[in-house]
């Protein structure tokens, strides 16, 4: 299997003051979304507003990292390094178990033969530096 | 009253291999080539449109052209754009803010880059330490590429509806036969469902012959109103509905991967221009990919929801000429030309043939024809109705 450790300087993550918590989140294996308190649904990535409703009503909160495979592709040309090397490997779009709230992910571990629409899956955290993370995907068990 | 408007003048640039032509030089030589078509020259140009190199090229542009338009317009939403453009051109001279517009875009694409659009890294070419925009900087760690965000949303349509991959490449197929017949077409060799079926996969389900080819090339589209194009020497083609729309900008934040922002600005469209999708007599198809193509077709109504692999394959492949919506009759992007983006080159086909001048590719007696950009992720749809009557 590929090592997905390296992180080459030009994608590591560049944590801003709207996101921080999501990047800083994945290095403590938590999954941060937001939730709105105004029309209870949820929102990945950071935002000032609700996505949905509009209101200005967002907050942090832990997701329980898991999901459903709206969609998925198995990429098998990618010229950029490292992802040249990893080839092939599935990234997944991904429907949380937090309503409204949708995310792309990797999923190293996954046999591309094995790739599923509907699958189940759980979120795994990949460390980016001391203090950052990235948030990947494994089959739920 | 509103005005009518009129394309009176297309222009192509060599092509699709320019090492030798800068960008800005393949804007050049097709905007002469439009002012000659049009029997213009160009101090005509009172307005200018052009998008896909960063903030006020429009006006670098109209510069180096030696104009001083008084309407500008930049809208740089992707391939697209150039929907955009003619859309808010037509509505400009419509209302009688501007009189005649040029709408130019020209890209060395291939010899300045090389063939790294689709899987140079998330949205295409190298980030060299860039800060990403969002959303951009939650998917290019996950190695997701152009051509990997459209197959996740062809392997949606599969799953969905059931859709095979020998469906979309037949539009590539289709495509390759249309280019056959055009000596400017970057590649004309006849292909089988099975050469694309064979040529590697990309990002599953999407192989080498379903993504469209990286060219050079440049392209200029030149509108103006019904009464001065009546003392022009070709015939005009007649704009009668536009309208675009966006969804989403990234692929996570499409909300549906079977329907586009194509299900709003199509009949939006049509209704201006009072026809329906039967009365379409040739398409002019942003073909990025093969999908592109098929969700497009159903989103316009040409085919119903989650039907459009059967539409393209019935009667013997209804993309050709002689099937019912004969598609990218220069061989689109697919087997002819895109230079980064196509926008542009979709309204330049589409009045080929409603003049009556395309030759080999002719679709008998089009009188109504629909440009249709897609850009970005699947993210901006614009749809440009054209006949060879005013409505």
């Amino acid at each position: 299997m590929p090592d997905w450790s390296e992180v080459p300087k030009w994608l590591m993550p560049r944590p801003t003051h709207e996101d921080r918590e999501f990047w800083e989140g994945a290095s403590r294996s938590e999954l941060r979304i937001q939730h709105c308190r105004s029309c209870g649904r949820h929102q990945h990535y950071a935002r000032m507003l609700c996505s949905h409703c509009g209101k200005q009503t967002v907050d942090w909160v832990t997701a329980t990292g898991g999901g459903t495979v709206y969609s998925f592709t198995v990429i098998r040309q990618n010229g950029v390094p490292p992802f040249n090397e990893r080839v092939p490997f599935v990234v997944a779009t991904i429907d949380l178990d937090e309503d409204g709230a949708r995310l792309i992910a990797a999923m190293p571990e996954l046999d591309p033969a094995d790739a599923r629409i509907g699958m189940r899956v759980r979120a795994a955290f990949r460390p980016a530096g001391e203090q950052l993370g990235f948030v990947d995907f494994v089959a739920a068990d | 009253m509103q005005r009518r408007v009129c394309i009176v003048g297309v222009g192509l640039s060599d092509g699709p291999v320019t090492p030798e032509l800068s960008g800005v030089m393949l804007e050049a030589q097709s905007f002469r080539r439009a002012l000659d078509d049009a029997g213009l020259e160009k101090d005509d140009i009172s307005g200018l449109a052009s998008a896909g190199y960063g903030g006020m090229h429009e006006v670098a542009l109209a510069e180096y052209l030696g104009l001083t338009p008084r309407w500008l317009e930049s809208s740089s939403v992707g391939g697209s754009s150039f929907e955009f453009h003619a859309m808010h051109a037509y509505r400009a001279i419509q209302n009688g803010d501007v009189d005649t517009v040029a709408i130019v875009y020209g890209n060395n694409q291939l010899s300045a880059s090389g063939r790294t659009l689709g899987t140079g890294g998330g949205g295409g070419g190298g980030r060299g330490g860039m800060a990403l925009p969002l959303p951009m900087a939650y998917e290019f760690p996950t190695g997701l590429t152009l051509v990997g965000a459209y197959a996740m949303a062809a392997q949606r349509h599969m799953h969905e509806y059931g859709t095979r991959p020998e469906q979309l490449a037949s539009i590539s197929v289709q495509t390759r036969e249309h280019a056959g017949r055009n000596p400017n077409a970057m590649y004309r060799d006849p292909i089988t469902v099975d050469d694309v079926m064979s040529s590697r996969l990309v990002a599953d389900p999407l192989h080498k012959l379903d993504c469209c080819v990286i060219s050079d090339g440049g392209c200029c589209v030149i509108m103006t109103t019904e009464e001065r194009a009546r003392d022009l020497p070709r015939r005009p083609v007649y704009v009668r509905g536009a309208a675009g729309g966006t969804t989403h900008h990234s692929i996570a934040a499409m909300a549906d991967m079977t329907r586009t922002a194509a299900a709003v600005s199509g009949p939006k469209a049509f209704a201006e221009a009072g026809i329906t999708p039967a009365d379409v007599d040739m398409f002019a198809m942003y073909d990025s990919f093969t999908y592109t193509v098929l969700v497009v077709l159903e989103d316009l109504g040409f085919a119903p929801k989650g039907e459009g692999g059967a539409f393209v394959t019935d009667n013997g492949g209804n993309l050709r000429l002689g099937g019912a919506l004969p598609t990218n009759t220069d061989g689109g992007g697919l087997s002819c030309t895109h230079p980064g983006m196509r926008g542009l080159f979709l309204l330049c086909e589409a009045t080929r043939q409603l003049r009556g001048d395309a030759g080999d590719s002719q679709v008998p007696g089009a009188e109504i024809a629909v440009a249709h950009g897609s850009g970005g992720w699947l993210s901006t749809q614009g749809t440009v109705v054209l006949g060879t009557e005013g409505n």
